[in-house]
């Protein structure tokens, strides 16, 4: 693919696109088809095609098994096995949750349906995640639960918040969606809090078409989860449990999640292969940061981050529109944040210095199966004419904008 | 014959294999693989995919309804719907119905008031839902019931009086009609069901009807689904998606939607005139509907009549594999959390509380055979002939 030549060949300025086929953001990982049917056989043989299956329970067992822990609880998604996660976990009577702001989009929309006011914490600069530091000045008498969120590179301070749960005596629950493969210290993640959430959507490390699930060590816990997905009845068909719904995980998704586990070795070797092309190629690049993986976690190199530093000469803002008329869909990552967006439900209103900063310099570029080395090295390329021609582009975006208005 | 006979007195069962009361309708195996290689190649998943567009306009279609928005399952949709009808204060619902139905209430903020049925059609009493409208009830959520539907009519009339809104949890209602219109184009919404057990199986799976379309528009951006549409204000959001497999086997069962729904009419059939016979079992009557889908079979034991109670009943057939089920039991007034929240409604609903201990749904659908339900129809026969008996023998 060529690199282009004049600024006039930029798709934002009329020219030809860059790639013919969208470059996503999101992961779509495809499993093998053939595992994928050998699992569809199960259900198919047995006519159970949901209604806690046998694929369901054997992709619980592995997944519990990956994760070190004694139970896994799957659901229909992350959504609701996160909403049920806080409606079996916040302490009753109190009305907040504590969440960060520069995290997933819908993750204040989760804490008004559990009918709880999100309370938004900042952010460290250093993890871009909430940490005991953070999370601290918003405890008080109203808070029912803690929700550490861990980011898309790298974890948000485990072992601090643990703490800080325990010496205030708040449950403590982890949003684990990014952070399925790694360890800490050598211990899964999926043990920490008192439960940990993670989603089997396609854009996700293990694509089940949708889906989610729940790690924990607790039995009770576990129990109820359980029940609430299935509308809280228990094997006689009584309501055992208030405050259900139907989160069921279905037979078909649980075959995909299942062939995807197959895969998912050889999978993070090809993120990881993504991940060090964009490292080798965004080096050179000025103004640009790779946001490092720390590989002593394990990492499942699903995402990639980067910083736009003070000296890149475009504003993050132009520079993802001109991606994306290219078709690479790169995203800010995390804008506007949760705080700064219009709720028309309670929540607690604060000041953000630190998310309010971040959530204008960060950028996921394309990753995942849909993108290959070749396609990074098309990107980087790009980003690198962006750069060197940045003066030129900013007269002729001015000049677009000019004439629009 | 003896009670020794009944595999509940150690007889070997009817049958080898359990029969249960869902549909199951599924494709074949060939035609299964073939629409997931069509998925694995397109590398589409979820998100308002192909499959999803292709469903929904062809949803439409088939029901003659503006929209049809697919959602997660049913009860996610008619949470969303809740939400989206921007509902305050109290729901007039039926007592006897499905959890879900009230739990919906609960998660959008909204009190159940429960109203009681009909004894013939199982459906909303239309004279109890008046008296029951106050200045804090803001809708009324109709049931259709079993293939049945509620007096659609006389509840939009009232509705429209009172100046509360009418919608319908029409989970059983895939395919049926009303003075040839089809369930989806009632009240302000319908949510219909594509559990395995209702006639058009997603595996788990449903859609939301309405042919208004600014309540559509707030539905869409709800649901979260890139592409479904420019998005507009709503009050939160939630992950309602269908995937693109879900979709993938609704689209084949409403293929075979006509000879599915002719299956069902055959064993119905079979069932209304072997009972006929049998004193004390009384199908429930559809409700309402010129086309039914015929997914319940679903019949009211009267004890002193047929001789055993339902429950002893539902035990009898369940030791010959037969899994017929209780009906909405317990009703939702009696079960957690309501029973205790609001206690007022214990003595109220009588006609409800007597169906919950009164009914069974027998089997139907895609792996009950019509030897089967023959077989089905001779073991309630014995059951009521051997009665006297049944009540004195001690299970084996």
């Amino acid at each position: 693919m060529a690199i282009k030549s004049n600024i006039e060949e930029l798709a934002i300025f009329g020219g030809a696109r860059m790639f013919a086929t969208p470059k996503p953001t999101s992961n779509l990982v495809r499993p093998d088809f053939d595992k994928f049917l050998d699992y569809s056989r199960t259900f198919f043989d047995r006519h159970q095609y949901t209604d806690d299956g046998p694929l369901v329970k054997q992709l619980e067992q592995r997944l519990a098994a990956f994760h070190q822990t004694k139970f896994c609880i799957a659901f229909c998604s992350g959504f609701w096995a996160l909403a049920l996660a806080i409606k079996a976990l916040a302490i009753e009577g109190r009305t907040e949750i504590v969440m960060p702001s520069f995290t997933y989009r819908r993750m204040a929309d989760i804490a008004a349906w559990t009918r709880l006011k999100p309370h938004f914490c900042d952010v460290e600069e250093t993890t871009l995640a909430n940490s005991a530091a953070t999370v601290r000045p918003c405890i008080n008498k109203n808070t029912a639960l803690i929700l550490g969120v861990h980011p898309i590179v790298n974890f948000c301070d485990i072992d601090g918040l643990v703490e800080l749960a325990g010496e205030k005596n708040i449950p403590l629950l982890f949003d684990s969606v990014e952070s399925v493969y790694e360890s800490s210290a050598g211990r899964k993640i999926g043990s920490f809090g008192a439960a940990e959430i993670f989603s089997l959507g396609a854009s996700k490390l293990v694509n089940g078409f949708e889906g989610g699930y729940i790690t924990t060590n607790d039995a009770q816990l576990a129990q109820r989860l359980s029940l609430m997905r299935n509308f809280g009845l228990d094997v006689q068909g009584d309501v055992a449990v208030p405050g259900g719904l139907n989160a069921r995980l279905n037979e078909i998704h649980a075959a995909m999640a299942l062939a995807g586990l197959d895969d998912l070795e050889d999978q993070v070797a090809r993120n990881r292969e993504r991940y060090l092309t964009y490292q080798r190629l965004l080096a050179p690049l000025k103004g640009i940061r790779l946001y490092e993986f720390d590989e002593s976690h394990h990492p499942g190199y699903k995402n990639i981050v980067i910083e736009v530093l003070d000296d890149w000469p475009l504003s993050r803002a132009d520079t993802v529109s001109i991606l994306n008329a290219e078709m690479i869909l790169a995203r800010a990552y995390y804008t506007p944040p949760l705080h700064r967006k219009r709720m028309a439900y309670p929540h607690v209103p604060v000041e953000l210095p630190v998310t309010d900063r971040l959530a204008e310099r960060f950028i996921l570029p394309p990753c995942g199966h849909l993108v290959s080395n070749e396609d990074i090295a098309d990107i980087v390329g790009l980003m690198s004419f962006i750069s060197s021609n940045a003066a030129s582009i900013k007269a002729r975006l001015q000049q677009q904008g000019a004439q629009q208005q | 014959m003896s009670t020794k006979d009944f595999a509940l007195f150690g007889a070997p069962p009817a049958f080898a294999e359990s029969l249960h009361c869902g549909q199951r309708y599924f494709p074949s195996w060939q035609r299964y693989r073939e629409s997931f290689r069509g998925i694995f190649e397109r590398q589409y998943y979820t998100e308002y995919g192909p499959l999803n567009q292709q469903l929904e306009q062809k949803l439409q279609q088939f029901l003659g309804v503006k929209h049809a928005i697919c959602v997660t399952n049913e009860t996610v949709g008619m949470m969303m719907l809740a939400g989206a009808l921007g509902l305050k204060g109290k729901v007039i619902l039926p007592a006897f119905a499905h959890i879900g139905a009230a739990q919906s209430l609960g998660w959008a903020g909204l009190e159940p008031v429960f109203c009681d049925a009909d004894p013939d059609t199982h459906q909303i009493d239309i004279d109890q839902v008046a008296g029951l409208i106050d200045k804090d009830v803001s809708a009324i959520m109709g049931a259709h019931l079993w293939g049945g539907a509620c007096d659609t009519k006389a509840l939009a009339k009232l509705a429209e009086a009172r100046g509360v809104q009418l919608y319908f949890d029409a989970a059983h209602g895939f395919g049926c009609a009303v003075d040839g219109i089809k369930i989806g184009n009632f009240g302000r919404a319908e949510v219909l069901s594509f559990h395995q057990d209702n006639i058009l199986n997603a595996s788990e799976g449903g859609c939301i009807c309405t042919n208004d379309d600014e309540l559509a528009a707030r539905l869409r951006t709800m649901r979260s689904s890139a592409g479904a549409g420019k998005p507009v204000e709503v009050t939160k959001t939630v992950n309602g998606r269908m995937s693109e497999a879900q979709c993938a086997i609704a689209l084949l069962n409403l293929e075979d939607f006509a000879q599915n729904r002719q299956n069902n009419q055959d064993l119905c059939k079979i069932y209304e005139a072997q009972l006929a016979a049998i004193p004390g079992l009384q199908l429930v009557r559809h409700g309402e509907v010129s086309v039914s889908n015929h997914q319940n079979v679903v019949c009211r034991v009267d004890e002193s009549e047929f001789g055993i109670s339902r429950d002893r009943l539902v035990a009898l057939l369940k030791a010959e594999n037969v899994h017929a089920r209780r009906c909405f039991h317990p009703v939702l007034h009696r079960s957690i959390p309501y029973a205790q929240e609001l206690p007022q409604y214990q003595s109220r609903l009588p006609i409800a509380d007597s169906l919950a201990v009164s009914c069974i749904q027998l089997p139907i659908g895609a792996l009950v055979s019509k030897q089967n339900v023959e077989r089905i129809c001779e073991i309630l026969k014995r059951a009521h002939l051997e009665a006297p008996e049944i009540l004195v023998t001690a299970v084996s």
